[in-house]
């Protein structure tokens, strides 16, 4: 498939799931776009499925603490904290912290399945008035796995001195090398850009094969799924 | 005419010493420069004005002017001198923008408006030139050190520029590739620049000379006057430097049995290799681009475990990364070489001292120059002395000095019954034996060397 209709199927999926209400729609959509990423490298997908697991059980277990709802049964009654209030879950609660944690594991998803399976060079040159903005999303995309590679080489640099990293605390003194090594990065790639001529008027696009019929039916299928999810679902 | 006209360049970088002190220069079409100096002589910064992102990039303080094919750089923004300008620099890394080799060759064309039909042909005669047409459909993340520098050098090729500066090109190529490179810039027929620490390369290609030192140039001739003038002035850019060395027989400080490592299933990059290494000896692994040598390295540094096979390290093994520059992690240069021996800053400091930076003690390590970024690295691994030590191309962004007395520091360490384990392209460094790794089977195929 081409990646412009692959994006636009992804960001229906992603649309569809906070559009809709319904809780085992959106469990399908977050099901299906959980099998579209297995389909990924498994070196790869690992940093990204775990993201969007982890923050939807986040919400899952932190929501019903901090958003009370006077509907539904109550399953456990616990203190009274100031600020948060009193301390309970209700099956309401749960039922909207399930519903708000497959949107985020949905929308995550989407996001793991755009960054590990589009082609992002096809996706910028398919972008006709938006290549600056396409261009500028792709690397944002990239900063990802960049980010990962120069964590292990940065790890791997310590260890081949010897020095052993033990712990959350030890990886932490990490971060900062990490981030200025990114923002070197990023200085070093505009100047690179700058000098092949991005930023010149009167760009062209090297030829990409044309739209086959799937790519026009998964068009069709992204609208009408933004369709149904804000009408029916 | 000429096509640049540098008339009494200064440069200094925001609250900095002058980069670049009083240079004039005038480049005829089709000359072949070879830009020569030490690192930190302000190479990479002559490049950067040439190209126009000195001023309009880095920001300092500019006098004098630098006119490239009619256009003042001041009043000129590098984007619209590209196309007449290509600019390759030291990193590959940090230069890739596009995901697919073929679509990375490709942005510099669709910047500059090539017409359609022409991109495609003009990306597979780039990457045919530097022998990297078989990269045309791979991930640019997935690609060597050295693939990556192939297609970096593609891009600056099929833009077909007028002025092609160069900065350490083949710093990463085996040396098949860099001479391929090397023929390919030669047919272009363009002005040329290089900026190369493997001296010998860019005299074969160069018709002039440009030494440069303390910002200042302090040599420009043809290539004969010149060659007199360097092996007068400063003789180890003309020397083939190295000694012969006696293969000791010291006890084995590393065993690697019948290794195998694939990154994709099916893919072995090593296939069953076997590997020894004794004290007191210096072991160099050689092998062109992808055939594995990082890896062995890595393993041999215990580092990776293998797939299949045994590793017996008798020891400890220190490992210096290729680029190790980028993976720098203290706020000085003194904490960071501190780090390996439990933050003694009295080892810290003469170590730094041995590396020629012990004036950079308290500098932050991204605010020196590349070169220096990579004998700081060094000096953080070296510093705990380690039984084995394990070297993945440690000559980039050395000059022949520097290298020089690398080598010799090397000789003397592995001499104190420690060992030394190189990953290099580069045979200007000492070694008792080199193993050959090829790309094929990935399989060992040792050749005993004299010397080097």
């Amino acid at each position: 498939m081409s990646p412009g209709p692959g994006a636009a199927l992804l960001a229906a999926a992603g649309a569809a799931a906070l559009l809709t209400d319904r809780l085992p729609a959106v469990a399908l959509l977050a099901g299906v776009l959980l099998c579209v990423c297995l389909r990924a490298p498994s070196e790869r997908r690992g940093v990204y499925l775990f993201g969007a697991l982890t923050s939807g059980l986040g919400v899952l277990l932190l929501s019903p603490f901090l958003w009370s709802s006077p509907d539904g049964t109550i399953l456990w009654t616990g203190p009274t904290i100031p600020v948060l209030g009193p301390l309970d879950v209700t099956t309401t609660e749960l039922w909207e912290a399930g519903l708000n944690a497959s949107r985020l594991v949905a929308l995550g998803l989407a996001f793991a399945a755009y960054a590990l399976l589009l082609d992002h060079d096809r996706l910028v040159a398919a972008a006709g008035i938006a290549r600056r903005s396409a261009l500028a999303v792709a690397l944002a995309t990239r900063l990802v796995p960049s980010l990962e590679r120069d964590a292990t080489g940065l790890a791997e640099s310590v260890r081949g001195r010897g020095v052993h990293l033990e712990g959350a605390r030890g990886y932490a003194t990490l971060l900062s090398p990490l981030m200025a090594g990114s923002l070197e990065r990023a200085t070093n790639l505009a100047e690179a850009m700058e000098a092949r001529g991005f930023g010149r008027s009167g760009v062209t696009r090297a030829p990409r094969p044309p739209w086959t019929l799937r790519d026009r039916f998964a068009l069709g299928l992204a609208a009408l799924l933004v369709l149904v999810a804000a009408l029916w679902l | 005419m000429a096509l640049v006209a540098v008339d009494r360049l200064s440069f200094s970088y925001p609250c900095s010493s002058p980069a670049l002190r009083d240079v004039s220069l005038a480049l005829e079409p089709g000359e072949v420069v070879a830009l020569l100096g030490p690192s930190g002589s302000g190479k990479s910064t002559l490049i950067r004005a040439l190209a126009g992102l000195v001023p309009h990039f880095h920001g300092g303080r500019f006098e004098g002017r630098v006119v490239v094919a009619g256009l003042d750089t001041r009043d000129t923004r590098p984007a619209a001198l590209a196309g007449t300008v290509a600019t390759v620099f030291q990193d590959p890394e940090d230069q890739v923008v596009m995901t697919i080799v073929a679509n990375e060759v490709a942005f510099g064309l669709e910047n500059l408006g090539v017409a359609p039909s022409e991109i495609w042909r003009r990306v597979e005669r780039a990457l045919d030139s530097v022998d990297a047409l078989h990269l045309w459909g791979r991930k640019t993340t997935e690609l060597s050190g050295g693939e990556l520098q192939r297609v970096c050098l593609a891009s600056a090729l099929a833009l077909e520029p007028r002025l092609l500066l160069l900065d350490e090109p083949t710093s990463q190529l085996d040396p098949e590739t860099a001479m391929l490179f090397l023929a390919a810039v030669e047919r272009l027929g363009a002005t040329v620049v290089l900026s190369e620490h493997r001296v010998s390369r860019a005299l074969e290609l160069a018709t002039r000379v440009v030494f440069v030192d303390g910002g200042r140039v302090v040599l420009d001739a043809p290539l004969g006057p010149a060659l007199q003038w360097l092996a007068r002035e400063r003789p180890l850019y003309t020397k083939v430097r190295g000694s012969e060395t006696q293969a000791p027989s010291g006890a084995v400080v590393a065993a690697l049995r019948g290794v195998s490592f694939a990154y994709r299933q099916a893919m072995p990059v090593l296939d069953g290799v076997d590997l020894e290494v004794r004290r007191g000896e210096i072991v160099a692994l050689e092998g062109p681009n992808g055939a594995g040598k990082t890896t062995l390295a890595r393993i041999a540094a215990g580092l990776v475990e293998p797939q299949v096979g045994t590793v017996e390290l008798r020891g400890r093994a220190g490992y210096l990364a290729q680029d190790p520059g980028r993976y720098l992690v203290k706020e000085t240069a003194v904490a960071e070489v501190a780090l390996a021996v439990n933050g003694d800053e009295q080892r810290a400091i003469a170590a730094l001292e041995r590396a020629g930076l012990g004036w950079a003690a308290d500098r932050h390590p991204r605010d020196i120059s590349s070169g220096e970024r990579e004998r700081l690295a060094l000096a953080a691994v070296a510093v705990a002395e380690p039984d084995l030590l394990v070297l993945d191309e440690p000559t980039r962004g050395l000059d022949p000095e520097r290298k020089a007395g690398l080598g010799a520091w090397l000789q003397e360490y592995a001499a104190a019954g420690r060992a030394v384990l190189l990953a290099t392209h580069d045979r200007d460094l000492p070694a008792h034996r080199r193993i050959g790794l090829c790309v094929s089977d990935a399989q060992a195929s040792e050749e005993r060397s004299v010397g080097v």
